[in-house]
């Protein structure tokens, strides 16, 4: 079990130090998790239409896209030179390798969002601070459930030719509940309901979260092999 | 055809039997069976094809055959058993190194992946012995093809393992890398140590091996000790093996 987890942290330690060398995968998904919630303002009258009311759909629209981008770099990094297959060859239980991707991925993405939600707050003016606890809890549940399945099909999809299309193909209708759930989740949130309220939609997600990271578990041998 | 080379299979360290591979109507293999002893050294030449990085493919259990059976120092080779990637290393023209990481960097992360003691000396003891040690702290990305393929024989022998597959490590090397890369490979070629090259190059191939094959449409046409072949008629050999 030490040697098993000692081999997920050596996986995220080497996306983290190249991700600091690099900075490539933060910008890239924080610039254009930027330009939609841009987009989305110039594009919406919110004198008519409550921010609170669209804000929630904007914001997770601005993870999705900026995340799959993320996810995409994630097991491209992994074809050049043909990592992947150093990694294959090495005395690991290939679930290793997926739960230090997961990981890794999931961070990247919470740091993107994380840095996203004061822009969000201002272009938005709507107040996250009274609320800040439970938006985390449901951004973490979501995202989550979103790396857990976004993860399995990177790298399904690293060994296509059209792989850049076929992650979102393959991904989005896949997490359809996980971000409808965390969408009202935020709804609610930002309209002042406490976490117990909403437990339907918690366990939901969190049920999605589970099945997807256990689905993964099983297929990723096959997912991986050539 | 092995058998006559090889009759003794109890001493073989990599035993293979009937390996096929399709892909579709495509046979990438078809039929492959021999045995090596521990401490050879086969290279295997073929066209562009003929399956040869298929068969390291399924050795080193990156690939799945059709069917056959392939058993490596004492393992089945087929079942992807993490027992077994612990004792074999992998070379070929992919370099398997992270560009932006540094050589240092590179061998420290598949040191404790491969779960070494004291890992950061073993990645510096290898970075001595690929005679990197002035460039340990600098990017993959900036070496030439010869030194990133010197942290890639670094990379894969860092476990110390008994089987090495050689994947056509010559491809993209000058003359001065190639050199460099045979007294590399001389020295890995210990008693202990079994060695499976795959490439092109005629003299680079059988300057070092001790039993030479020949794959041609996903089949041994070739099976012999080199000392058994006219070496000086080799490429003759080789092209009428190909055009059988």
């Amino acid at each position: 079990m030490n040697r098993y987890l000692s081999q997920v942290m050596t996986i995220i330690w080497k996306d983290f130090i190249t991700e600091i060398k690099t900075r490539e995968l933060f910008s890239s998904m924080f610039i254009f998790a930027l330009l939609v919630v841009i987009i989305f303002i110039f594009s919406i009258n919110l004198s008519l239409i409550k921010a609170s009311e669209v804000g929630p759909g904007v914001l997770w629209v601005a993870f999705l896209f900026a995340g799959t981008i993320g996810l995409n770099r994630s097991f491209m990094l992994e074809k050049e030179n043909d990592c992947l297959q150093g990694l294959l060859l090495a005395p690991m239980d290939r679930t290793a390798l997926y739960f230090g991707k997961l990981v890794s991925n999931l961070v990247f993405l919470l740091i993107m969002e994380v840095f996203t939600l004061p822009l969000f707050m201002v272009f938005f003016n709507i107040d996250l601070l009274p609320h800040l606890l439970p938006l985390l809890y449901v951004i973490f549940v979501g995202t989550l459930g979103f790396c857990a399945v976004g993860t399995l099909l990177s790298s399904l999809s690293a060994n296509l030719k059209t792989r850049d299309i076929m992650l979102p193909i393959l991904l989005y209708p896949i997490i359809i509940p996980i971000i409808i759930g965390s969408v009202k989740m935020t709804g609610q949130v930002l309209a002042g309901e406490p976490l117990s309220s909403m437990m339907n939609w918690v366990s939901l997600i969190l049920c999605f979260d589970i099945i997807y990271i256990a689905i993964s578990i099983m297929v990723i041998d096959f997912v991986l092999e050539e | 055809m092995n058998e006559q080379i090889n009759p003794d299979s109890s001493h073989s360290i990599i035993q293979v039997q009937e390996l096929r591979k399709d892909f579709g109507y495509l046979q990438a293999l078809s039929g492959v069976s021999f045995n090596l002893n521990k401490g050879e050294f086969l290279t295997i030449f073929g066209p562009n094809g003929a399956g040869k990085t298929t068969l390291i493919k399924i050795l080193t259990g990156l690939m799945r055959p059709t069917s056959g059976s392939a058993n490596i120092d004492g393992f089945d080779a087929l079942e992807g058993n993490t027992m077994l990637r612990s004792r074999i290393g992998v070379i070929s023209h992919a370099t398997c190194l992270y560009p932006d990481l540094t050589a240092l960097e590179n061998l420290l992360f598949y040191a404790k992946l491969y779960g070494l003691d004291d890992p950061e000396e073993r990645a510096n003891e290898s970075i001595n012995t690929a005679g990197l040690q002035l460039r340990r702290y600098d990017p993959i990305r900036t070496f030439s093809r010869g030194m990133q393929q010197r942290v890639a024989i670094a990379r894969a022998t860092l476990h110390d393992p008994s089987v090495l597959f050689l994947d056509e490590p010559f491809t993209g090397l000058d003359l001065q890398a190639t050199s460099d890369l045979k007294d590399r490979l001389r020295g890995l070629h210990t008693g202990k140590r079994t060695i499976l090259m795959t490439t092109h190059d005629i003299s680079c191939g059988l300057e070092m091996c001790d039993r030479v094959a020949i794959q041609s449409r996903g089949k041994f046409s070739l099976f012999e000790s080199v000392d058994c072949i006219d070496q000086s008629n080799f490429k003759n050999l080789y092209t009428k093996s190909l055009e059988q």
